[in-house]
């Protein structure tokens, strides 16, 4: 108890100390909140950039929608603030924040046509006629819909009632966009098309968005950062390649696609796992000598060798015989089992080029080896939920 | 099934069986209504119609079905709003209130208003020291009509609230809409199709009304009779010619209400 108040005076210091600078797009601070007596969110702070994009990325149930609804203003937190330009705007109705949300089944208004739905903020807002069918012109344009600006709702494509969504917002010219998992409804071709359409989009609006998703190929294509969440609270938050290369947790690490785990020890200048000893430079701050801990490393960084020749750069774990190869297109799945003890297994991956080059065949003795990995600061998740 | 030769039937049968076993329950009489008013030419018909009173019935009908149609089809708006908007203690016991009276029958409707409104009745008895007597006048008649015609509107209307996704009036209400504008331009347009639909059921339903308004309006031709009270009286009167010729225009009323209905059916719920 004592010790999570420490924890929110420190973040509430640190949010103190950053707002000196330029004020973030968008930013929360400490949100929590509870569902009866579950608790759904606990202390989530983050901020978002001028024009950038970030991903909440999460399981269902690790509260990443509850965060968007928060700062649309559709929910309230038990505790927080949501800033928006730095103005507080926790107090505010939904219609004064000034967000965009997208939502999940982009809630079009199915009576009224493509244009008028794009021109809805500004009806409202009682804009000067011109100026409406002048804006609405320009986003229609932009978001490529001028043939079909007289339809309505019901006769267009999902890619298509996607777009409308995201006109009728940018119409107002809001503070920051909300994408409520705006791919869910399709099909996996359309969705990794509109990801790049949407993410081109963005870049040309510059309006500063997050978006959340559960799909990690996903978060890591459309984000400039990504923050991973579970279970109410935020495991992680960097750019892809930090998250993905450098996962701080286990569960992050999982999370994000294939990952191998070991157990060891650290050494002065290594780890040991099992009989090998990985070179590394630890943070001494984080890590002492004698500490159990985890490393991580994925697939596609496991390099077997037939002959136990490695190339600098490659560290050896142990030998291991090939239980399993699964050809999947582009790349072969391998799965092995160490030869020591615990006798775990290995995923490993091997692009098409090696595949051709050397043949492996299931009953093969190997030697994994490992060209990078991660080493999880030790109990760190543990010690962080209590 | 029997098939001869490739030809089922089953099919010239039973729908032969339909028309057959609903000539005497349903077309029969419709029938009757047209051939026997207009046998002694169609100048009688309309001499029988332009009756002062059968023209005053008429109006008097259309007068106090309408409020009865505006009221229940707000009140319906109102009352579907709330129920499918909130979730309270209670909520099931009202919808099943409102949708009593459909169950009621309706002399017992009219009785139940004479116990209260009426000289005698628990309210009545207090108002009527003052000069107010709601009782047999139109104002009782829009009353029953409200009573009869209650979940009609209501029930029309509730389901399309249920279905209408939540998320169209979070939208709405983040772009910047107040809750006004939102139900002006968002949700209203939806239920375009359900009002109009409610509105023609409640309508053609009151027009029809008798039990509950004979108990009512104290039947004063001229004053308090309403088509279906005229066909009645003139009926016991011996005049089945002025008798018919409200007949007639009731049934042609109520085709006309449900051909709207059915044919307006892809009109009101364009998408």
């Amino acid at each position: 108890m004592a010790k999570a108040r420490e924890q929110l005076i420190q973040t509430l210091e640190i949010s103190q100390t950053d707002a000196e600078g330029p004020p973030a797009a968008a930013r929360v601070v400490g949100l929590s909140k509870l569902f009866g007596k579950t608790s759904v969110l606990e202390n989530i702070s983050f901020e978002v950039a001028e024009g950038e994009v970030l991903v909440l990325l999460g399981a269902s149930g690790s509260g990443k929608t509850t965060i968007l609804r928060i700062i649309a203003g559709l929910e309230q937190p038990l505790n927080g603030k949501v800033i928006l330009h730095g103005k507080d705007v926790t107090d505010l109705p939904a219609r004064e924040r000034g967000v965009g949300v997208i939502f999940q089944n982009y809630a079009l208004f199915p009576k009224m046509s493509v244009e008028k739905n794009i021109g809805y903020g500004l009806r409202i807002r009682k804009r000067k006629r011109r100026e409406i069918r002048e804006t609405v012109d320009e986003l229609v344009k932009l978001v490529q819909l001028e043939e079909h600006r007289k339809k309505y709702p019901s006769q267009l494509s999902g890619g298509q009632q996607q777009r409308v969504a995201i006109a009728r917002t940018l119409a107002y010219k809001p503070e920051v966009l909300l994408f409520d998992e705006p791919f869910g409804a399709l099909d996996t071709q359309t969705r990794s098309h509109l990801r790049r359409e949407i993410r081109a989009l963005l870049k040309k609006v510059k309006v500063p968005s997050i978006f959340i998703t559960h799909d990690q190929e996903e978060a890591l294509e459309l984000g400039d950062r990504v923050a991973v969440l579970n279970q109410g609270h935020i495991e992680q938050i960097g750019s892809p390649y930090e998250i993905y290369s450098h996962p701080a947790t286990e569960y992050v690490a999982l999370f994000l696609g294939a990952a191998n785990i070991l157990e060891g020890v650290v050494r002065r200048e290594w780890v040991e796992v099992g009989a090998a000893h990985l070179e590394t430079s630890l943070d001494p701050a984080k890590f002492q000598q004698g500490d159990r801990v985890k490393i991580v490393f994925r697939p596609e960084d496991v390099v077997l060798s037939r002959r136990d020749l490695l190339l600098p750069g490659q560290q050896r774990i142990a030998p291991a015989v090939i239980e399993e190869i699964i050809f999947v297109g582009a790349y072969e799945r391998i799965r092995l089992r160490l030869e020591r003890d615990g006798a775990q297994s290995i995923m490993a991956t091997r692009l098409k080029p090696e595949t051709s080059g050397t043949r492996l065949h299931v009953g093969d003795r190997v030697v994994v080896a490992i060209t990078s990995f991660t080493v999880l600061e030790p109990q760190k998740s543990t010690d962080d939920k209590k | 099934m029997r098939h001869v030769r490739g030809f089922d039937v089953m099919r010239p049968l039973s729908i032969g069986m339909l028309v057959f076993l609903m000539l005497p329950l349903v077309f029969l009489p419709l029938a009757s209504i047209f051939i026997f008013g207009t046998s002694n030419g169609l100048d009688k018909f309309w001499a029988a119609l332009t009756q002062p009173e059968a023209i005053f019935a008429l109006e008097l009908s259309m007068a106090t079905s309408f409020w009865a149609t505006v009221f229940n089809v707000v009140f319906g708006l109102f009352a579907a709003y709330v129920l499918s908007r909130y979730n309270f203690w209670g909520r099931n016991a009202l919808i099943v209130t409102i949708s009593l009276p459909t169950a009621i029958p309706t002399a017992v409707a009219g009785f139940a208003l004479l116990l209260l409104w009426g000289p005698y009745g628990t309210l009545g008895r207090l108002l009527a020291p003052h000069g107010f007597q709601l009782m047999f006048t139109a104002s009782a008649i829009i009353l029953a009509n409200i009573f009869v015609t209650f979940p009609l509107a209501f029930g029309v209307i509730k389901p399309v609230f249920d279905t209408m996704s939540h998320s169209l009036e979070e939208a709405s209400a983040t772009i910047g809409a107040t809750r006004w504008q939102t139900f002006w331009h968002v949700t209203m347009p939806s239920l375009r199709g359900a009002i109009v639909s409610g509105a023609l059921l409640t309508f053609a339903r009151a027009v029809g009304e008798f039990g509950s308004t004979i108990l009512v309006s104290g039947n004063l031709a001229g004053r308090t009779q309403t088509a279906p009270l005229y066909i009645f009286a003139k009926f016991n009167e011996g005049q089945i010619e002025a008798a018919n010729a409200i007949a007639i225009v009731l049934a042609l009323f109520s085709f006309l209400i449900f051909s709207v209905l059915f044919f307006a059916r892809d009109w009101l719920d364009v998408d």
